[in-house]
């Protein structure tokens, strides 16, 4: 579909383009394109965020209730009926460290997802860069993931567990956490109009993941042989990375920051091109 | 009349779209169609070979019968679709005027919709913020503006859609079918704004049923049929040419003579 012909089309001033194949120099365009258009990202963000909660009685106490609700009932059952032994930390602020930035990839994949096909009306009206749907649902959620820091804030308090110097991290390990949740919703928002079945692919796949990463549990208890397949998750990288900062006082462990780093670079990299390659063909597959 | 000036604003070089028919959707009916080498459903052509230049400072209307191309074609301008084969340039900052309000989100007030759908548009937030009063001045909303949309009937909610398109300073206005919005009086207002466009120069395509306001607006228009291109010249002889084509239709002949597609009937998303 992409004929030398269409190669050819110029690209000019004042409309955003669309129609093109990609290479290196699109990228750059498309970034710029991305950046122009920061204010419109944002105004989408907020509209998320107001729109979520407008209609509800406890409004933004929403993004609470579900965390915290989360987190007695696994302590529950994980500490008290199957007694899982995390040295260092209680139980709920183990789980804790790890659920929310579990709840902020998992999320951010299920509204990104839809968040192009939710937008079927704007879609096939006018021309924006589309990257802003899916980028715009995962930024509403760092909004959530802001507030649910409250009750991490609220549990180092009550057991008395206070971040030393290490904490400084959070910030950096959650940028690579940021664009490796961002490189994988991209594709899959571009797909989700083309298979309805991708939504529910999505689901599936997030429950089976859940388990497989060291959420409920800590990585020491996962037997040897099966830790290389561990490290090639980057949700257990980064879950563990951010136990050890803020748990354990320690600096991540380098050699699989770079790792983690790797991965989500790479999963940018490929979804961002895989969702533009895929771009012009939005507004036909609504 | 402005003069049109030499430049130009939107050129379709050979342009055709493909779009399939809707059948396969899930993986269940795709990937069999994948393992038997078929593709998922025939073609259709909504456009065939269509080549046309409309000048800066231009109105042009497009006319033709249901799922004749031309949303297709408006579509293309807004930059929304790719084309299937050819070219399309397009060299302004479009604002379409197609079903106001679609980024309107039900849940939030008129002054944060109008804010969400002018950057939607392309507007800064410095450039919404000056044109605001103007803006809610137009659409007659000044009681409304911290109501939720969704509580504001069918006619204020396009007035708003239709006044923060036309305030956002396009080169080039994409028109469709919207000149009926609200009210009479809101009617002969939003006109009057797209008269005052054509004097500023502003590049406007026109698409309509009724080809009155064709002839009012354009002084040369273009006529699909069959996602072909008829005719296209000065809108009197355009417009003579459509009525013929519906009054061929209505006796029962076939189609125009000049469309080679066979496949009957109009577009779905038409």
């Amino acid at each position: 579909m992409y004929d030398e012909r269409m190669r050819q089309t110029i690209r000019v001033a004042g409309r955003d383009h669309i129609g093109t194949a990609l290479r290196i120099p699109d990228f750059v365009i498309s970034l710029a394109n991305l950046w122009h258009r920061r204010e419109l990202l944002w105004n989408m963000t907020v509209r998320h965020l107001r729109g979520q909660y407008k209609q509800s009685i406890l409004g933004y106490a929403w993004a609470l209730v579900m965390p915290l609700a989360q987190m007695l009932i696994m302590t529950f059952v994980f500490s008290t009926i199957i007694r899982i032994e995390t040295p260092g930390a209680p139980f709920a602020l183990f789980l804790f460290v790890g659920l929310l930035p579990w709840n902020f990839f998992s999320t951010s994949l299920s509204a990104g997802t839809d968040s192009v096909v939710g937008a079927s009306s704007l879609v096939t009206k006018v021309y924006f860069p589309r990257e802003i749907l899916p980028t715009a649902a995962i930024f509403t959620k760092v909004a959530d993931l802001l507030f649910a820091s409250l009750i991490l804030v609220g549990l180092m308090v009550y057991y008395g567990h206070a971040p030393t110097e290490t904490v400084v991290w959070v910030p950096l390990l959650f940028l690579i956490q940021f664009l490796f949740t961002l490189g994988l919703t991209l594709p899959l928002a571009a797909l989700n109009l083309f298979f309805h079945d991708v939504r529910y692919l999505v689901g599936v796949a997030l429950t089976l993941w859940f388990y497989l990463t060291p959420i409920l549990y800590p990585i020491d208890i996962v037997p040897d042989k099966y830790q290389t397949f561990f490290d090639l998750n980057p949700l257990s990288l980064f879950i563990n990375a951010y136990r050890r900062v803020l748990l354990q006082d320690e600096s991540p462990d380098f050699g699989k920051m770079f790792l983690g780093l790797g991965i989500s670079v790479a999963t940018l990299l490929v979804g961002y091109y895989l969702f533009k390659k895929m771009e012009p063909g939005f507004a036909d597959r609504i | 009349m402005p003069t049109a000036s030499d430049s130009v604003a939107i050129e379709f070089r050979n342009v055709s779209k493909r779009f399939m028919l809707e059948e396969g959707r899930s993986l269940r009916e795709f990937i069999p169609a994948l393992l038997k080498g078929t593709g998922w459903s025939d073609p259709f052509y909504a456009l065939q070979d269509v080549s046309f230049t409309i000048r800066q400072g231009e109105s042009v209307g497009i006319v033709g019968r249901n799922g004749s191309g031309k949303s297709t074609t408006l579509k293309l301008i807004a930059g929304v679709m790719a084309p299937s084969e050819g070219e399309v340039h397009v060299h302004g900052r479009v604002s379409p005027l197609i079903e106001l309000g679609a980024g309107f989100h039900p849940d939030l007030t008129g002054r944060e919709n109008v804010y969400l759908n002018a950057s939607i548009l392309g507007m800064s937030g410095k450039a919404i913020r000056g044109k605001f009063d103007d803006i809610v001045d137009f659409a007659e909303l000044w009681d409304f503006m911290d109501t939720p949309v969704k509580r504001y009937s069918s006619g204020m909610y396009m007035r708003l859609g239709f006044s923060v398109a036309v305030h956002s300073d396009p080169d080039i206005l994409l028109v469709d079918e919207v000149l009926a919005v609200g009210d009479a009086l809101f009617s002969e207002k939003c006109l009057a704004k797209i008269r005052e466009f054509q004097k500023k120069g502003v590049t406007i395509v026109i698409v309509s049923h009724s080809p009155d306001t064709t002839k009012n607006f354009c002084g040369r228009a273009v006529l699909l049929d069959h996602g072909c291109l008829v005719e296209e010249g000065r809108a009197h002889s355009v417009i003579e040419h459509y009525w013929q084509l519906v009054h061929r239709e209505e006796v029962g002949a076939t189609a125009s003579s000049q469309s080679v597609t066979a496949v009957p009937g109009s577009l779905p998303n038409q």
